[in-house]
């Protein structure tokens, strides 16, 4: 055969294969508002970048009538290409043939590019949308999740793990995107649990729909699953190229460096956070004050919303911020809050990226539900990712720091490298109304006016404790400076500490408080 | 609270005990996303409880002074 004809049987090969699940069941995807698994990646990824590899893979399963049927690329699509520049390694599962369903190739498909990304130390991103374990393939198919979990805990916190959420992902396969770093998923489209509908209706007489039990708004802000909701599959893709921007390739490596820019002069800082301590405000406004440019990209915005967690720059480096937000439940630390923050801290840990925490909270979250919820373990997991953490570490005290709540939210004693504190900063053991009930019980109880003398005793305790001069007179804190010193103080902060050695005594792993 | 009522967020409830220091709307009163309902004083806070969204204010089960257990509904919205 003449190498022309050779390269038109090529074409003519690959053609078939690109068609995917043929003309109806593209149909069918679009109407049900995706897009196929190949114009997704191409809509990802830099234009002309992507290149496909396992095109001609073929199942190899033989019962149930398999052995005639022919599923091109098994359902799935790998390859690789790059998003701003930056080089990614890409499965997409393919719900026009066999349903996405997953099979022996299919699943081998999948860990190859993983291995490749983990071997080329390169970002994985997954698309999952998928009916689930191709059933004819019995135990070949449970074999593969287990392949893919195993790779995506070895790839954890050396490589960023991103998963797409774009269809179904029910079962076990819900658990290859519950160990990777970042998950996406977009209203309507998203669908995952472990026990859909009909199982549920079966064992418990229960019914509810795919979208109430957990479509995308259920894991974007009940259950904590989702760290990006997106209203459309172009907007989650103009996410997913976002985050890429603030994280680096590897672990080895610190995220790419920007052009500094100033903060944008409407978020005044001298402005945002309210004098009297009982009045809310959006810590968000604070963060947007001192990052570059005010751009502060958030993660799981709308779950366990009384702590924010996102990616900002300062002087064109990669900061993660953690702040108590005041404007939800009054900024407390609870179970959720708390599990929130702690995975963030050790994704940032993992890659690199220093923290930057803002602090302003009442204290812990009371309440039956909270103990028995587990906020202990739960309470615990902040601490530890804050203690174990090593990159450059930078506390900012805004105003009320009480109690476990102020050791908690990286305080010096768990190896802050810098604590400062504006003016109106209230650092004590609790509150003022407590303290005095408290230390004063007995002047209360026996003073002819007991009201009179509370308040009298909570004004004296006020004027004595709540303020930042007594931890700073002990050096807990290293200086007390003017909110709009911040800024300045954060950039000389970050510069003196991009040499930071931090020792720690070498171990096999921690066991934190999962 | 059930995962449904939790999603539509059109009952308003108290996040932990406290005392209702303003009620800012009225039944029937149309109300915007980010609208300040009721200011729940708790946690050391005057907390604001806010609109979700764009409706008219259905119930409201609260006057200033009240002091409400946790989960107790405040607002309802339509």
């Amino acid at each position: 055969m003449p190498l022309k004809s050779k390269i038109e049987e090529l074409k003519k090969r690959k053609e078939e294969v690109l068609q995917g699940g043929g003309e109806q069941a593209n149909a069918k995807q679009a109407a049900m508002g995706k897009l196929t698994a190949r114009e997704r990646v191409i809509a990802l990824l830099d234009e002309d970048s992507f290149h496909e590899y396992d095109l001609f893979v073929e199942h190899e399963a033989r019962d149930f009538g398999m052995d005639s049927k022919v599923l091109h690329g098994d359902g799935v699509v790998i390859g690789t290409g790059t998003v701003y520049g930056a080089p990614v390694a890409v499965f997409a599962q393919d719900f026009t043939v066999a349903g996405g369903s997953l099979g022996m190739m299919h699943a081998r498909k999948i860990t190859k590019i993983m291995d490749y990304a983990l071997r080329m130390r390169i970002p994985l991103i997954g698309i999952n949308d998928s009916g689930g374990a191709r059933i004819q393939e019995g135990v070949n198919s449970l074999a593969g999740y287990g392949e893919i979990f195993w790779r995506n805990t070895l790839s954890s916190g050396i490589i960023p793990q991103i998963s797409v959420i774009l269809g179904p992902c029910a079962g076990g396969a819900v658990y290859s995107p519950a160990l990777t770093d970042f998950v996406f998923v977009v209203d309507k489209i998203s669908k995952m649990f472990i026990t859909g509908p009909e199982v549920i209706k079966s064992v418990l007489g229960e019914e509810i729909s795919q979208e109430d039990l957990g479509g995308a708004r259920v894991h974007a802000e009940i259950t904590g699953n989702a760290h990006f909701f997106a209203e459309s599959e172009i907007e989650c893709f103009e996410q997913i190229k976002k985050l890429i921007t603030y994280i680096p390739w590897n672990n080895s490596r610190k995220a790419r460096r920007f052009e500094p820019k100033e903060p944008k002069p409407e978020y005044n800082i001298d402005n945002i956070v309210p004098n009297d301590p009982k009045q809310p405000y959006d810590v968000r406004d604070v963060i947007k004050a001192l990052a570059d440019d005010s751009d502060f990209f958030e993660i799981q915005e709308l779950w366990a919303a009384n702590i924010v967690i996102g990616f900002g720059r300062l002087n064109g480096e990669t900061v993660g911020f953690v702040a108590n937000q005041p404007l939800v439940m009054a900024g407390v630390l609870d179970v959720d809050s708390s599990d929130k923050a702690a995975r963030f801290i050790r994704y940032c840990d993992a890659f690199n990226i220093p923290l930057c925490t803002l602090v302003d909270l009442p204290g812990y979250l009371p309440g039956i539900d909270q103990e028995y919820a587990g906020v202990i373990r739960h309470g615990a997991k902040l601490l530890y990712a804050y203690s174990e953490a090593s990159v450059p570490k930078m506390t900012v005290i805004l105003r009320k720091a009480y109690g476990g709540g102020y050791i908690a939210m990286s305080s010096r004693h768990l190896r802050s490298d810098f604590v400062f504190a504006w003016p109106g900063a209230e650092i004590a053991v609790m509150g003022p109304e407590g303290a005095a009930n408290i230390i004063f019980r007995k002047e209360i109880t026996e003073a002819a006016n007991p009201d009179e003398m509370r308040r009298k005793k909570v004004e004296e305790y006020k004027e004595k404790f709540a303020n930042p001069y007594v931890a700073a007179s002990k050096g807990y804190i290293d200086t007390v400076i003017e909110p709009k010193e911040t800024r300045k103080l954060l950039l000389h902060a970050l510069e003196v500490s991009s040499t930071k050695i931090a020792d720690r005594p070498a171990k096999k792993h921690g066991i934190p408080p999962f | 609270m059930s995962v449904l009522n939790r999603l539509d967020k059109k009952q308003l409830t108290a996040f932990i005990p406290g005392t209702i220091i303003d009620v800012k709307v009225k039944v029937g009163q149309q109300v915007k996303q980010g609208e300040t309902l009721v200011i729940l004083d708790a946690m050391k806070m005057h907390n604001r409880i806010l609109s979700q969204f764009n409706t008219t204010v259905k119930e409201i089960n609260v006057k200033s002074g009240d002091r409400v257990h946790k989960g107790f509904v405040m607002v309802v919205l339509d």
